[in-house]
């Protein structure tokens, strides 16, 4: 199944080709889940390390989707769209206290951007635009926002809800 | 959720995560999560809902 409606790569495509630096992706997966590799894929409860992976979803009709496997195939085919855009896949990196996930790195940094679970339909679009704004040689936001982030003396984090309407 | 990705690419200070409710309901779940996109700082859940950026940089400054 294709990633996107042809419309959509072709814009996808552009945006990318207007990269002015490389993004990274890194997909994270729980341990054994990385494709190829042996071990079950499917969805699981925190294990007895302590690992929080992939809870169960409540969503129905989704019982037999394998989240890493169709993680690595939407960062996959993302990359696949620009040149500017390389993805990789990881084990249980550190860091990453939830699985499956996907780091977004301007030049293969890590400055903090990250989509925890699969980008589902519309959400496709934020891990896209992550790209998009991660790609920018400068940030987008209003001089003002910049000049009050300059200002910030501590660390801030950020976590985002959403579901893929 | 793209504000919170540029904040976070604008300052080293911040990070910003988008994380899936439906894929991890119990975090979701402890954090009260009834509405999207739900705005967590810090640990503490914060409001609903977009704003516009300046007020998303007030709200998340002074959290």
């Amino acid at each position: 199944m294709a990633l996107l409606r042809a419309e959509e790569e072709t814009k996808v495509r552009e945006w990318f080709a207007a990269l002015e630096r490389p993004v990274e992706l890194v997909v994270a997966l729980k341990a054994g889940s990385v494709p190829g590799e042996a071990g079950d894929a499917r969805p699981e409860t925190p294990d007895a390390f302590g690992v929080p992976g992939p809870e169960e979803t409540p969503r129905s009709g989704s019982g037999d989707v394998d989240f890493g496997t169709e993680m690595v195939r939407v960062c996959e085919g993302l990359a696949e769209l620009g040149d500017g855009v390389a993805c990789r896949v990881e084990d249980e990196p550190d860091g990453f206290p939830r699985f499956p996930a996907v780091s977004i790195r301007p030049e293969g940094r890590d400055v903090g951007v990250r989509y925890d679970g699969l980008p589902w339909g519309y959400e496709l679009s934020s891990l896209v635009g992550a790209i998009v704004e991660a790609g920018r040689d400068e940030p987008t936001l209003r001089p003002e926002s910049r000049a009050a982030l300059e200002e910030l003396d501590r660390d801030l984090a950020l976590d985002v809800f959403v579901t893929p309407t | 959720m793209l504000l919170a990705y540029r904040c976070a690419l604008a300052s080293e200070r911040v990070t910003a995560t988008a994380i899936e409710a439906n894929e991890f309901p119990q975090l979701a779940q402890e954090l009260e999560v009834w509405a999207v996109p739900r705005i967590v700082v810090d640990g503490e859940p914060r409001w609903d809902g977009a704003v516009p950026e300046p007020e998303f940089l007030r709200r998340i400054l002074s959290a």
